[in-house]
């Protein structure tokens, strides 16, 4: 165990935790604003365990995290937008 | 690792993830939508260069720290749109907007 792995174990209980609670309650946009973070902190949790486990040939992993979930919350941002009839 | 570049690499680490776990924490215990969305930007702005300070530290220069980089300056970047993009929806939703307007 080493300080990487340490910080990434207090992301995942730190930051992660609180942020899955936010995306499973309450209305759908606040769910979003959970899904985000969570997203956010994923990465930076992937970072800190790579370095932790000294294998760097993982990055690739987090890099790609960020590319599809960036992607991913503009699909959601765009499918909770009200409809025309909804306003 | 051990020496000076090391320390300093622990002590950017902890206050990266402490960032992060207070600001994750900060927007759990917040009521309204708007507000949980600012701390989205301290987890981006503030905590994940301080991580990815930390990490080129620790690596010294090369391709490990350049991934590093890359990807903290990717979720530098898309984070501030993705915050605008969910307030837009949040006000349209609310119906402060409507859903045509460009602004």
């Amino acid at each position: 165990m080493n300080a990487w792995l340490i910080g990434a174990l207090a992301l995942l209980a730190g930051a992660f935790a609180p942020a899955a609670l936010l995306t499973a309650r309450g209305e759908p946009t606040d769910r979003l604003i959970g899904l985000e973070i969570g997203g956010v902190v994923v990465v930076l949790f992937l970072l800190l365990l790579i370095q932790g486990l000294g294998q760097p040939s993982y990055l690739i992993v987090p890099l790609v995290t960020v590319l599809v979930s960036f992607a991913g919350t503009l699909v959601f941002t765009r499918l909770l937008a009200p409809t025309a009839d909804e306003r | 690792m051990t020496g000076p570049a090391h320390i300093a690499a622990l002590v950017c680490e902890t206050a990266g993830t402490a960032v992060v776990v207070a600001s994750a924490l900060a927007a759990l215990a917040m009521r309204r939508a708007y507000n949980r969305l600012h701390f989205l930007t301290p987890v981006t702005s503030l905590g994940a260069p301080l991580i990815a300070v930390a990490l080129v530290l620790e690596n010294g220069w090369g391709l490990t720290a350049g991934l590093d980089i890359l990807i903290v300056l990717l979720l530098a970047l898309s984070a501030p749109a993705l915050g605008a993009a969910t307030a837009r929806v949040l006000a349209q939703r609310a119906g402060l907007i409507d859903e045509d307007s460009p602004s």
